[in-house]
């Protein structure tokens, strides 16, 4: 008994020992840490030029010589980079009706012509929301020295919003041409003087390009096991091929997809992001497949100090499948009119109409729309988009009467139903919900309704699925597990019964 | 003053004869705009006045070259106007409006030209110094802006005048693009360029450009020396000529000169100096033994001298060799110069020892009043047979089997 303790007491002792050296060390090696962190070497010089993209509008030189020193493509892009900085400045100093930053880019006589004007606007309590979209700037003269420079920037197009008392009095678009003197001063190219020469009105009627197939048979895809991710690490083409077969043989004819605006690279779209969407669109190609692309997924920003960065975007991702056969239209915004409330309903609406616009000078072939999230939002900017989609989650008992009203309303587009589709899901979270039986009436009523009417669907969705970003529904478990079921197929790759009215015959 | 007047007279009548007009063509707009002048001088008042239904509250967006505002009305009887702010109608450029409150849309622009006489012309000038020649050039840019600074209206003429030595001339540019420029091209002599501008009766300080000279064209060089012997001790100057650009300029203070020479053995030695109105000097030591040297000189990547050749004669012909101590101090010397003085401390003297035909070691040391000396030390070098081989100034003596103890 006696040597029982004893070694109990003995191996007690030796463990707290060994436990205090451990924490001794522990503390002794996180000191040494702390004092070796810090100091990097590399961080003396400040080699490290941090920037971040905060304004790109579009910049198109016109390179065809000019007088005097000849103009080389270093000296060029600091030009370009000073001159943007001065709009940017001047766009946020009327914004706030702060002068900071001003002086940088304006010389001394030039930037009282700016402070004259935010003291005004400063004292009537007027604030100008503002951005330019595109730059035309041409050299004339970069005086021998290489310090003074001549530009005349054409077209610049300005979008401005101006607000008295915090109330919004209205919104312009304006084309102009300026004259630009800079001077190299302090290592920065400033304006000396600008003079706005001519001006005429942005034409904000886009051309019309409607959708090349009116009988839109479709289904939102998402992979089953990467929902809301389709594009991240898990890619997997050999999984998407299968579908689009397994899509095209249950007669549907297109699918609609989302292009994540923070996945994709904001303003740098990754090459990488990009190469996969183009393996998804060969895809659907193979498999007979049109594609409608939603863009800017889990976009909340809508200011217009960010727009241009979103152009550069839109820009680059329409631009390189603008011609892929796969394509039949691209969805500005899913379901946008959800951020009215937090980001206020004219910045949303302001943001889609240009977007629309930019996405038209782009590509002049293929339809645009948005992706409204209800029928009643469905009427706004129906002028500008080439047909008109809404998602109905409601009783479907409405539908018909509800869409018959609408059509009323709008008579010169087509209507595409963007989404649609009911939960499967009856369990913990809701006793008394649906089921696999429920599900499939809905889609059988839905789909005669479709029927009678000739209504475009694209059906929500086609896989139920095991995990949902917490983004796309919140936390509550009962919505997240209502999400997880709106699929045809269950999450053991089995066809649930809705399956047979997928589409129509 | 008057411009106002004019102006005021010009729009009274405008309202006259339009108002009857504008009603009938108008009936759908709620304001109609009186006065149609679209035209105005930079720093003029600008009253914007319709007539209308004055009931409603408008306001008026404008927006000229630097920024953009809201203007409030001012209401008279039936007329409503907006008065745009001097810092908007000050500045030249395109200034637009829109009357905010319309069912219809109203807008216009209006044009503000600047004023017609400057008040500061903003001169530029650069590269502040070029190369003579009629090659290099300068550019003269001139803004002459009027008291608001506005640069003046396109063709405004610019007379730039140009003084150089005996020349002076004028010329005119014309103001484009907001700018006149002028290109100044270098004259053939090196100087110094005055320029000023005058455009409308304001004329500018004075600018100068320096006309620096142009590079460097071959030229000769000299040497100098106090006598001909080579006694490693007087020094030899080089000097070039005066150094001048193609244009017989002299080429500008301190250009190197480098001078390279060969000797006898194709060795190369360098001195060099930099040009004070335009002649280089470099200096460099006698040798110390019989040489025949060639000397060149470049101012680097531009211009080249002559071959020049130099001599030194020999002036050591024999020494003498004592061995002492047991033949292990060895004294050499006295070394005679060429009037048999004694050499100038420095002379360097070179002993060589071997045994059996093996070398085994090499000292070297200078000379002092004439003599130098070495001692072999015992630990050293042990009792027995070694050859020696002294020389200095490239005379060789050799000593064989000579016995230490």
């Amino acid at each position: 008994m006696v040597n029982t303790n004893k070694i109990i007491f003995k191996s007690i002792l030796l463990l707290s020992y060994l436990l205090i050296i451990a924490a001794l060390l522990f503390l002794i090696s996180s000191l040494y840490g702390y004092f070796n962190t810090g100091a990097d070497r590399s961080k003396i010089l400040h080699t490290k030029i941090k920037k971040t993209d905060q304004y790109l509008p579009k910049v198109t030189w016109l390179v065809d010589g000019n007088l005097g020193r000849e103009m080389n493509a270093q000296t060029l892009s600091e030009i370009e980079s000073n001159y943007l900085d001065a709009w940017y400045i001047k766009n946020i100093a009327f914004s706030t009706n702060s002068k900071i930053g001003v002086d940088a880019y304006y010389t001394e006589s030039a930037r009282k012509n700016i402070f004259n004007i935010i003291q005004t606007n400063k004292k009537e309590k007027i604030t100008i929301e503002r951005t330019t979209l595109s730059h035309n700037p041409n050299i004339f003269l970069f005086s021998e020295d290489g310090q003074l420079v001549v530009l005349e920037d054409k077209n610049v197009v300005e979008y401005k919003r101006i607000f008295k008392d915090n109330k919004f009095i209205l919104e312009i678009t304006e084309i102009a041409n300026y004259k630009v003197i800079l001077l190299l001063e302090d290592g920065f190219w400033r304006i000396r003087h600008l003079v706005k020469e001519s001006l005429s009105e942005f034409d904000k009627k886009p051309k019309a390009s409607p959708p090349a197939s009116n009988i839109i048979k479709g289904i939102n895809y998402y992979p089953q096991a990467t929902p809301w991710n389709m594009f991240g690490s898990d890619f997997d083409i050999n999984i998407i091929l299968k579908d689009f077969n397994l899509i095209k043989t249950a007669n549907l004819n297109t699918i609609r997809v989302f292009v994540p605006y923070k996945d994709f690279g904001k303003s740098k779209v990754s090459e990488h992001k990009l190469n996969k969407l183009r393996q998804v669109l060969d895809a659907a190609e193979k498999n007979d497949l049109k594609v409608i692309i939603t863009l800017f997924d889990f976009y909340g920003n809508y200011e217009v100090l960010d727009w241009t960065l979103n152009h550069r975007h839109v820009e680059v991702i329409v631009s390189a499948f603008k011609n892929h056969n796969a394509i039949l239209a691209w969805d500005v915004k899913n379901e946008p009119n959800l951020d009215f409330k937090s980001r206020g309903r004219r910045n949303v609406i302001s943001w889609l109409e240009q977007i629309i616009f930019l996405i038209k000078s782009i590509d002049k072939n293929h339809a645009v729309t948005i992706g409204w999230s209800n029928i009643s939002s469905a009427n706004i900017l129906k002028d500008k988009v080439d047909f008109v989609s809404f998602h109905y989650y409601e009783d479907k008992a409405f539908f018909e009467e509800r869409y018959t009203a609408l059509k009323k309303i709008i008579q010169d587009k087509p209507l595409v139903l963007g989404e649609f589709g009911i939960s499967s899901y009856r369990g913990f979270w809701k006793p008394f919900g649906s089921s696999e039986e429920k599900q499939a009436n809905y889609y059988k009523e839905m789909q005669a309704v479709f029927a009678k009417n000739k209504i475009p669907f694209i059906s929500w969705t086609l896989y139920d699925f095991n995990k949902i970003p917490k983004e796309v529904v919140g936390e509550l478990p009962w919505r997240r597990n209502a999400q997880e079921h709106y699929g045809f197929i269950n999450k053991n790759g089995k066809k649930k019964k809705s399956f047979k009215y997928i589409s129509k015959n | 003053m008057n411009l106002k007047n004019n102006l005021f007279l010009g729009c009274s009548l405008f309202v006259i004869l339009s108002i009857t007009a504008q009603k009938r063509m108008h009936k759908k707009q709620d304001l109609i705009l009186i006065c149609l002048d679209t035209l105005f001088v930079a720093g003029s008042s600008i009253n914007l006045e319709f007539e209308g239904n004055t009931v409603i509250k408008y306001q008026m967006y404008c927006a000229n070259s630097y920024g953009s505002t809201l203007i409030k009305p001012q209401l008279q009887g039936n007329r409503i106007s907006f008065q745009v702010p001097n810092h908007l109608s000050n500045k030249s450029g395109v200034l637009n409006w829109s009357v905010v409150g319309t069912k219809e849309k109203l807008f216009g622009t209006l044009n503000i030209v600047p004023r017609e006489s400057p008040s500061s012309i903003e001169t530029y000038i650069g590269p502040p110094s070029i190369e003579a020649g009629g090659i290099d050039y300068s550019m003269l840019v001139i803004i002459p802006t009027d008291n608001l600074d506005n640069p003046l209206k396109q063709n405004t003429v610019v007379s730039i005048q140009q003084q150089f030595l005996a020349s002076e001339r004028s010329n005119l540019v014309f103001t484009k693009n907001l700018i006149a420029f002028k290109y100044i091209y270098s004259p053939l002599k090196s100087g110094r360029i005055l320029l000023s501008s005058e455009t409308v009766g304001l004329n500018s300080k004075e600018y100068d450009v320096n006309i620096m000279p142009g590079i460097a064209t071959n030229f000769t060089i000299y040497s100098q020396r106090n006598h001909t012997y080579a006694d490693g001790n007087q020094i030899t100057t080089f000097t070039s000529s005066i150094i001048k650009d193609k244009n017989n300029n002299t080429i500008s203070d301190g250009n190197f000169v480098y001078f390279f020479i060969t000797n006898k053995i194709g060795a190369l030695l360098k001195t060099s100096g930099t040009t004070i109105a335009g002649v280089a000097t470099a200096k460099i030591i006698h040798p110390d033994y019989e040489e025949d040297w060639s000397i060149k000189a470049y101012v680097l990547g531009m211009a080249e001298s002559n071959t020049l050749k130099v001599k030194y004669k020999k002036i050591v012909e024999n020494f003498k060799v004592t061995f002492l101590k047991n033949n292990r101090k060895i004294t050499v010397g006295p070394i005679k110069s060429f009037m048999d003085q004694l050499m100038p401390d420095g002379l360097q003297v070179k002993i060589s020892i071997y045994k059996n035909k093996k070398f085994l070691n090499e000292i070297i040391k200078s000379s002092r009043e004439g003599f130098v000396s070495f001692e072999l030390s015992q630990s050293i070098y042990k009792n027995g047979n070694y050859d020696f081989r002294i020389s200095t100034a490239k005379v060789h003596k050799l000593f064989q089997t000579t016995a230490l103890w």
